[in-house]
């Protein structure tokens, strides 16, 4: 297990009404990478990552990630895997931000992960989240604040393959950098984040770029 | 057979209609134009009504467990086409789930409350048969209906948030759960609104009418009770059975939701589909 990729993409293509995206895109990521895709807007950054979790499952092409191929039968022990900070932010499901915040690690899958209050708070700190912002409705709180909250739900769930999407468009300069650096810092963590902030890009081992749309055609 | 209400003639029945009057001339008088409307609700009623009557003092004459069955069945039929039809979705794909959810829970909790608490030989018998049957099923009906509609907009609305929990370890069980508990909000809040005044603003229309019958007032509140708690049992039964079987042909083999359990074509394409798309 160790000497293959955590993530071997080939030859992959996502067909909407009227689009095609990747053209064939070819790639591996081997373990405790950190790789960022790029691309402007509408290129697919988002749509390559939901591919890989199983929510696009037209895809053409092949994709193994663990070995496993991404399949209905294996879908589920792959995303027993991984973790997701998604780039819409609604949550509006969940009543409060506590029940937000709780929720991954109520899943049978984590439930060994339940963070203490001692653990939460030095997150919070670090993320810079006021500690009353449990007590708050998830329509309350800042688009900024909600982004560091779910990325600060993707590390205590410590998975081994990390998706993020656009996690630091929120955030301002000073806190960028810092957050930046905390999500990149673990070895053992593969991780794969859809970005065009130029700190990040400068932090990760490999860009993979993605063409415009119109390159295609 | 007891005392029962004093029969109203036909011709009284007829004088008694004039009471519309009222609402016409007012409706008349700000130029509402509900006047028409208002003649055509009043003739549908009274035409479906009458028809109800004429194959109720049928069903009551023959009083056979097959017809009374067949009655429910049909009803059943009707009740499950019409949920669906009012919800967006998609009637093909969930004509089978409403109906079987619905057939299950009137069976059990008919079986539950005429057998047991009401000690009736034959539960088919159609004097209570038909009527608590008819009662379950026309107040599931829009529970049924509130629940599926919140479940499926939700889902669709908040599919980042159900696919977030796939996506950071949960099972397809457990990332629906956020949703059924908003359904079952959005379902019952309403019910236990009306069951926590009940009496206390008008009596119920099924007391009111044993009463006229001639029964004794503690008698019927005896059933409008029962009859209450028993509509909350088959309704959350109905719209629990009903949840769990539409699930099993809403999502794709990776835990999607199906798009095409919608019948509507949504105005939601729109605003899926991100900032930059082409066209
Ligand atoms: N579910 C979908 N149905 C149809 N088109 C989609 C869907 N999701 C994304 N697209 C289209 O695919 C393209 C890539 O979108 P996306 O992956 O969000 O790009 P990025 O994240 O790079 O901005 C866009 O043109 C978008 O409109
Ligand atoms: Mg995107």
């Amino acid at each position: 297990m160790n000497g293959r990729p955590v993530i071997e993409v080939r030859d992959l293509r996502v067909h909407y009404e009227g689009l095609t995206l990747f053209g064939g895109l070819s790639f591996q990521i081997r373990k405790g990478e950190k790789v960022a895709v790029a691309g402007e807007s509408g290129s697919g950054k988002s749509t390559l990552i939901h591919t890989l979790l199983g929510f696009v499952p037209s895809f053409e092409g092949q994709v193994r990630i663990w070995d496993m191929p991404l399949d209905a039968l294996h879908i589920d022990r792959i995303r027993k895997l991984t973790t997701w900070t998604p780039q819409d932010l609604g949550f509006t499901v969940f009543p409060s931000v506590r029940e937000l915040f709780f929720t991954p690690f109520r899943f049978k899958a984590n439930r060994k992960l339940m963070p203490s209050p001692q653990q939460i708070r030095e997150i919070f700190d670090l993320f810079e989240l006021p500690p009353d912002i449990l007590d708050r409705p998830v329509k309350e709180i800042s688009g900024g604040q909600k982004q560091r909250l779910v990325l600060a739900i993707s590390v205590l769930l410590q998975k081994p393959l990390m998706f993020l999407d656009e996690p630091t468009s929120a955030l301002n300069t000073e806190i960028k950098q810092k957050i930046t650096d905390f999500l990149l810092k673990s070895p053992e963590v593969t991780l794969l984040a859809a970005t065009h902030d130029e700190y990040f890009l400068s932090r990760v081992s490999k860009v993979i770029r993605l063409a415009n749309l119109s390159d295609y055609a | 057979m007891h005392k029962g209400a004093i029969d109203i003639p036909w011709l009284y029945l007829v004088s008694g209609y004039l009471l519309m009057i009222i609402p016409l001339a007012i409706f008349r008088a700000y130029k509402t134009g509900l006047e028409k409307s208002t003649l055509w609700a009043l003739a549908r009623m009274t035409v479906q009504l009458l028809l109800v009557g004429l194959y109720l003092e049928y069903i009551f004459k023959w009083d056979n467990k097959w017809i009374n069955l067949l009655w429910v069945a049909v009803m059943t039929v009707v009740a499950s086409y019409t949920v669906i039809k009012r919800t967006g979705l998609r009637l093909k794909l969930f004509f089978f789930p409403v109906f079987t959810a619905t057939v299950l829970s009137i069976v059990l909790i008919d079986y539950y409350f005429l057998g047991i608490v009401i000690g009736l030989k034959n539960i088919f018998t159609a004097r209570y048969f038909i009527p608590i049957t008819g009662m379950l099923l026309g107040n599931s009906l829009k529970n049924v209906i509130i629940a599926l509609d919140a479940y499926y907009t939700r889902l669709d609305e908040e599919e980042t948030s159900y696919r977030w929990q796939l996506a950071n370890g949960a099972t397809r069980s457990e990332a629906r759960l956020p949703f059924i508990r908003y359904a079952l909000q959005r379902a019952f809040n309403p019910l236990i609104a009306t069951t926590a005044i009940m009496g206390l603003i008008s009596l119920p229309g099924m007391m009111t009418g044993q009463i006229l019958g001639g029964s004794d007032p503690m008698v019927a509140v005896k059933y409008q009770i029962m009859i209450l708690v028993v509509i909350f049992a088959s309704t959350s039964l109905n719209v629990w059975l009903t949840l769990q079987f539409s699930n099993r042909i809403a999502f794709d083999a990776f835990g999607n939701l199906r798009k095409e359990i919608f019948a509507r074509p949504p105005g939601r394409k729109l605003k899926r589909g991100p900032k930059g798309r082409p066209r």
